[in-house]
Order: structure tokens, then sequence, then C-alpha cells
């Protein structure tokens, strides 16, 4: 016998997990409190969609600016000290051994500094993923093969031609890479923030509804954010194969997600 | 540069750090309200210690970060193992995780108040849920980190699977093991550290995200400097077991 195709399985399961949560409350395997229906959840998100949308805008804004921190300071401090040997050997055991701890209990003293608005997720959210993507792309850096400047010097290519011509393409995936995984760490950082400590967004729209035992709002919020990060995760996925297709050469790269890659750090799973 | 100086450069930024951070409180440049000095922290950590409150707060954290990790780390590890080493499923999965490791699993929080309420079960269930994960893609990693070509050679001269498994697959594994065990910590302690500040009678990242609401400066810095240190002294440990165990792979 054949097996089915992997990615039909794939879409089975997605489609057995939808049918289970609209039948294992309706059945009463689990009381609607724990579980509410799929069907009630999309209702209420369709009753309160202006409530929800709202919510996600505040998220959205927050999640940029901290996306804009994390990438920027982390692209370029990574590329700095991972490619000065001086600093690399200076500071990156340094960085490697503060990544141990847990950023997220900094979050009180943001909150106590910036106040519970935007201003504390942004920070909050900002240094949590800072510190991968720098360390990732310090990782990244250092993985440019010198064969191909030393083509390059040889055939006589100025330094701004070595910049442009070889540098720049040769650290893209690791610049796209360090992208996509700031973005990831801002959306998960302004939502962990937001449901602990806020008074707006979507995170915090979650937490306010389960205080009151509201569960299919609860569920709508959840389902909000599902969304939101797997709609990230696919476009800044598709981007990346977009910008670096030539490193392939369009063949497809099969790859595992690696939590952890010589020393480079894993996204965060909080 | 040489080792000793690259020692003496980093304890001189630590230095600079430690004394601004008794220094700009002192003088006024930062308000000390915001930023207590160095030196009245460190008194407040002693007091906070010797307090039975926080030594009980401390053990219940330690005594879930142990559990948890105890759950996580089999069942991510089973998980892991059969993605890499069955193909079809593999190809079922790995994609899917791609997804599962963006999405921010603190979301998931209510639902496991709502199940196992706001106690121990609740803290060690969501920190083991979030490990798993990390656990799983580790090991995947780690049984692809074996070189095919060794299996092959060792099944050439008749080795058994047992032999196999012990002679080829668990030492080159076991830097990458030692990793994944550092690593899954980190996100252990982190899912305790959510857990316990997002709804919780106890625990120390109960009491730290009290501590904050509470704007008790001293107090919370002196939690959070506890809880950096043991987290640092244990990734620390983790690390030289690792330098010891792959000095064989180079």
């Amino acid at each position: 016998m054949r097996r089915p195709d992997p990615r039909t399985v794939r879409w089975s399961i997605l489609i057995g997990m939808l049918v289970l949560w609209e039948l294992v409350p309706l059945t009463g395997l689990l009381p609607e409190l724990f579980l509410p229906r799929l069907s009630k959840t999309l209702h209420v998100l369709w009753l309160d969609l202006d409530k929800y949308f709202a919510a996600l805008l505040v998220t959205l804004y927050e999640v940029a600016i901290a996306m804009v921190i994390a990438c920027g300071f982390g692209i370029v401090a990574g590329a700095t000290i991972g490619g000065i040997a001086a600093l690399r050997e200076l500071l990156l055991p340094v960085f490697s051994s503060l990544y141990a701890v847990p950023i997220v209990i900094l979050y009180p003293i943001f909150t106590a500094w910036f106040g519970i608005g935007s201003e504390s997720k942004i920070m909050f959210a900002g240094i949590y993923g800072f510190f991968p993507v720098m360390l990732s792309t310090a990782a990244g850096i250092r993985t440019i093969d010198p064969q191909f400047l030393l083509a390059a010097r040889s055939m006589g290519a100025t330094v701004y031609q070595q910049i442009t011509r070889v540098i720049i393409p040769a650290s893209l995936p690791t610049v796209f890479g360090g992208l996509r995984l700031g973005g990831a760490l801002a959306i998960i950082g302004v939502v962990v923030s937001e449901m602990l400590t806020a008074s707006a967004g979507i995170g915090y729209l979650v937490t306010l509804n389960r205080t009151i035992l509201d569960s299919p709002r609860v569920f709508a919020g959840i389902l909000a954010i599902l969304v939101l990060s797997v709609a990230y995760d696919i476009l800044a996925r598709a981007l990346e194969r977009r910008m670096v297709v030539w490193q392939s050469a369009g063949r497809k790269q099969q790859d595992t997600p690696r939590p952890i890659a010589g020393g480079a750090p894993a996204p965060a799973a909080a | 540069m040489k080792r000793w100086h690259i020692i003496l450069v980093r304890l001189a930024i630590l230095a600079t750090i430690l004394a601004a951070w008794e220094l700009l409180p002192r003088t006024g440049t930062v308000n000390p309200l915001l930023l207590p000095p160095l030196s009245e922290v460190l008194v407040t950590l002693k007091v906070q210690l010797a307090r039975p409150l926080v030594q009980e707060a401390i053990l219940i954290t330690a005594l879930e970060v142990i559990v948890a990790f105890i759950i996580a780390v089999p069942l991510g590890a089973a998980a892991g193992v059969a993605i890499a080493e069955f193909p079809y499923a593999g190809a079922i999965f790995k994609p899917m995780l791609f997804y599962v490791f963006s999405i921010p699993k603190s979301i998931f929080l209510p639902m496991f108040i709502l199940i196992f309420g706001i106690g121990f079960q609740q803290k060690v269930a969501y920190a083991a849920f979030t490990t798993a994960f990390v656990v799983l893609m580790s090991a995947t990693a780690a049984v692809e980190s074996v070189k095919s070509d060794y299996v092959l050679v060792a099944r050439s001269f008749g080795a058994t699977p047992l032999q196999i498994l012990r002679r080829v697959y668990v030492p080159s594994m076991m830097p990458v093991l030692l990793e994944t065990l550092r690593i899954s910590m980190i996100f252990n302690f982190t899912g305790v550290m959510i857990a316990e500040m997002y709804a919780s009678r106890t625990g120390i990242g109960h009491l730290i995200s009290n501590w904050g609401e509470n704007f008790q400066m001293p107090q919370l810095f002196a939690g959070v400097i506890i809880l950096s240190v043991v987290a640092i002294a244990f990734n620390e440990t983790v690390r030289y077991l690792e330098a010891r165990c792959s000095t064989w792979r180079t």
C-alpha cells in the first residue's frame, strides 16, 4: 500500500484537530468552560471583531517597534562582534552566559520604570529579541567563506566592490535569518508582556477574559494570536526564500528547525 | 589577545558596571527610587534570603523546575528521535515544527489554569509543555548530527544495533545532548517563571512580580540577582562538561 503524501497527512491532522475542537465540547467529553466549541469561539470573534481588531493594532504597533530594536541593534551588534576577532573573543562567551538568564524576570523592572503602557512592552520585547538575534548573527557572519574575498581581491576588486559584491550578498542569509528570528521573538515578547501586566493589546484581552472565566473570548484571543504568528512565519519564510534563492540555486532546502547550531542560540519558546 | 588579557578586560568591564550601579544612584544622576545603589540591593538580598517566606518560595520554584524537567526531557527526546529516525514521520511533522516554534506558548497559559488551577501542577505542566518542544527539536538535531558514515562502517563490521547505539550514537551525540539539556533548562526555567509571574500564590517568580507591582525596587533587584546567579551557574557547569565531552571531536 502506498503511504499518503505527507502534505495530505498534515492537512488532515489540522482539519481533524478543528473537527475535534467542535465535537469534543459538543459531546460533553470536556466541559465548555475548558474548551468552548470552535463555532462558538468564531461567533464571539465575529461579534467582538472591532474589539479584537483594535487590540491587534496595539499589539502590532508594539511588535513593529520592538522588531526594529531587536533586529536593528541585534544585527549590527552581532556583525560587529562576530566580525572583529578581538571583540569576539572578549564578549561572545559573556553574552552566551548571560543568555541563560530568563529575560522575563526583568519585566517587572520595566513596568516599574516605564509604566504599564506600550513603552515597557516595546523595551521588553526588544531586549527579548536582541540577544538571540545578536548571537545568531555573530555565528552566521563567520560562515562567510574567506575564499570568496580572496578570489575577489585577486581579481582586483576595490574595497567598495568587496563590500557590495561579496560581503553583503554573502551575509544576506544570516541577516534574513536574524530578521525572521527577531520578528518571531518580538511577537512572543509583546504577547507575554501584555499577558503579564498591561492595559491594552491582544494578550491583555486574553488575560482579561480569563479572569472573568469567559472561555469563548479567551479562545478567540488565542486564535487571533495563533493566526498572527503563523502568518508572520509564512511571510518571513517566503521573503527569505526569495532573497537568498541564489544560494541554493533554486533547489528546495531540507532543513530541520535547529534551536542550536554551534553555540548559536535557540529561538525562545516562551 | 592573551588569555589573561581577556580575563582582565572582562573584569574591568564588570567592575565598571558594578561601580556605575553604585555611584549613579548615590550621586543622584539616576533616581535611586528607580535604581537603588548596588550596596543597598545586596543588603536587601541578605535580609530576604533569611526570610522563611522567601526560602519557601525558592524551594517551591526549584521543585517545579526539576519536576517539569524530568517530565519534559524523556517525552521530547522520544518524539524527537522518532522524527529523526523515521523519515516518513519526519516528512509529516518537521514542517509543522517551524510554526510551532514561532507561536508564543504563553497564550496556552489560560488553558493550563482552567485545567490545573494555579498551583504546583499547573506550573509543572506548563513548563514541561514548553520545554518538550525545545527538547524535541534538539533531539532531532542530535540524532541527525551522527554521521551516517560512522553507522555504515559499524554495520559493515557486523556491529549489533545495541553496539551501534553504545559505540556510535551515544559518543557522537554526547556534546549535542549536553547542549540540549542546557538549552532546555533555560526554557524550562523561563516557563516556570512566566507561569509564576502570570498567576500564582507562591514561588520566586510570584514574589518578584509582586515586588515590582508594589514598587519595592531593592527587593525586586535582589530577586533578579538571585535568579540570574542560579541560571548562569547551572549554564556554566553544563558548558564546562560539554567542552570536556567534545574534545575528541576536534
